[in-house]
């Protein structure tokens, strides 16, 4: 990040469509090749009543991540980021998934500045789908 | 590994602090480019996030026959990993608590690469009770 940073600066807004091949496709990137509520339709309805399959929480976790790797830059981003989501929806094929998010707080630590942005997913309905915050240390 | 060799998961007698699986593995191209597709991001550096090191391994330690649903995730990015290299997991039980009654249950792994470079720690909140979630979503079923 070349310029300082504003108080309430915006984050660069995003918007995913969540498809059944893309979740099933997160899903395949695993090292152990297990049935879950993500990939299997039967689990999801034996463990959730749901008829649907849910994409995994850490596909959100990753958009916004992408979002806060946008606004700080990668060298700043992947190296002292963080993100912390709380999930509050059920994400599934179909949806339109939009993160967005603003800073809200900076505060000086030994290594520069940590810059507090709180982050917001909304599906396509405007339902808040994840709340939390994203974190960075720019010197 | 089989199921049947696992521990079967009980909420109650898991610990605070107790030991899940370490293991290790090798980030592929394949890899990489999956996760990159899936979450239509080609920068996207952080693949580690899909494999889910802690509840992989939670699932190299114990048969959960219950689930859970996931409530929340903390990640904390050090490096990004590198295609080729091994990574190094090892997974623990982080917290577990009450909360209005359900039982939750913190899982926590840290990942390191075969350079000693700390790539990403990871820790996840699940709700143990995942059929509560379920009436909550959908309360006319």
């Amino acid at each position: 990040m070349a310029s300082p940073i504003v108080e309430n600066a915006q984050i660069p807004t995003l918007t995913k469509s969540i498809t059944e091949e893309s979740i099933l496709q997160f899903e395949s990137c695993g090292i152990l090749d297990r049935q879950n509520i993500h990939n299997n339709y039967e689990l999801a309805a034996q463990r959730l009543g749901t008829t649907y399959t849910l994409a995994s929480g850490r596909m959100s976790i990753t958009f916004a991540s992408e979002a806060l790797r946008r606004f700080f830059g990668p060298e700043v981003f992947n190296h002292t980021g963080s993100v912390n989501l709380k999930f509050l929806r059920p994400v599934k094929k179909g949806d339109t998934i939009t993160v967005s998010g603003s800073v809200v707080q900076q505060d000086q630590v030994e290594n520069g500045t940590q810059v507090t942005v709180q982050v917001e997913c909304h599906n396509q309905n405007g339902d808040t789908t994840a709340v939390g915050q994203g974190f960075a240390v720019v010197s | 590994m089989a199921d049947e060799e696992l521990k079967l998961f009980n909420y109650d007698d898991i610990e605070i602090g107790e030991e899940l699986g370490s293991y290790e593995y090798v980030l592929t191209q394949e890899m990489l480019d999956n996760f990159r597709a899936s979450v239509q991001d080609p920068d996207a550096c952080f693949p580690t996030l899909a494999v889910k090191h802690d509840a992989t391994a939670l699932n190299m330690v114990y048969n959960d026959q219950t689930g859970g649903v996931n409530a929340g995730n903390e990640v904390e990015f050090f490096n990004p990993p590198i295609v080729g290299k091994k990574i190094f997991v090892k997974g623990r039980i982080h917290d577990k608590y009450l909360r209005r009654d359900k039982p939750y249950m913190v899982i926590e792994a840290t990942a390191v690469d075969e350079d000693g470079r700390m790539l990403e720690r990871l820790r996840t909140y699940q709700m143990k009770k995942p059929d509560e979630v379920g009436k909550k979503w959908h309360p006319q079923s």
